[in-house]
């Protein structure tokens, strides 16, 4: 009384690869030590 | 003014830090509460607030880091506006805000967001000649996942009968 199995199409495997772009900006010149700093202020 | 670095500034380069750090480690619940120290003393930093809208997108909260953008006016973070409203399901949006953006030519993370907007908006010639162009143009780590969805559009296509699937070899 089932129905006979019959074939659909699967729902093809799609991968997110833009999610890959999401990266926090540079922090580098928001990281640079203070002693390092002063020491190009002062010469 | 002092030699000593002042205290608020002393404060907001530990908060980077730990922004760095746990960015490094993938933590973003624990580095979006260090950036939120540096929002609380420079509620206007712009890298904070690019910062915070990251953190929020990698914690899949789509809905409040869209809000945060618009709120903040962060008119150059096309890209990550884009984004959430591409998995907020707003495709047309999505197309929008990266059309309007007169970025042009569109740098590879707009091109491949653009690219996964087309197919979920089911345009998949325009999809299958933008992904043809990307996989001509890029090498990086990624190309077999490229590969995989360019099938995935070649088997959309393939589904009209009255047309002939495209050769995607």
């Amino acid at each position: 009384l089932t129905p006979d199995m019959e074939p659909i199409p699967c729902k093809p495997l799609f991968f997110d690869l833009a999610m890959n772009y999401l990266e926090l900006p540079s922090l580098e010149d928001k990281l640079e030590s203070p002693g390092k700093k002063g020491a190009s202020i002062t010469g | 003014m002092s030699k000593d670095t002042n205290p608020k500034e002393a404060q907001i380069k530990s908060a980077y830090a730990d922004v760095n750090k746990y960015g490094n480690n993938r933590e973003y619940d624990k580095a979006i509460k260090a950036v939120n120290r540096i929002l609380g003393v420079a509620p206007d930093d712009q890298t904070a607030l690019h910062c915070k809208v990251v953190c929020l997108v990698q914690l899949s909260k789509f809905e409040e880091a869209h809000k945060f953008i618009e709120k903040n006016r962060l008119t150059s973070l096309i890209f990550e506006k884009s984004y959430c409203e591409y998995r907020l399901n707003r495709q047309q949006q999505a197309l929008k805000t990266i059309d309007d953006g007169i970025v042009q030519p569109l740098p590879p993370n707009l091109k491949e967001l653009r690219t996964q907007i087309l197919y979920r908006l089911e345009r998949y010639e325009e999809c299958l000649d933008s992904y043809k162009d990307i996989i001509k143009n890029t090498s990086d780590e990624y190309e077999d996942e490229r590969r995989t969805n360019l099938s995935a559009v070649a088997a959309n296509l393939a589904v009209d009968k009255n047309k002939d699937v495209p050769d995607v070899t």
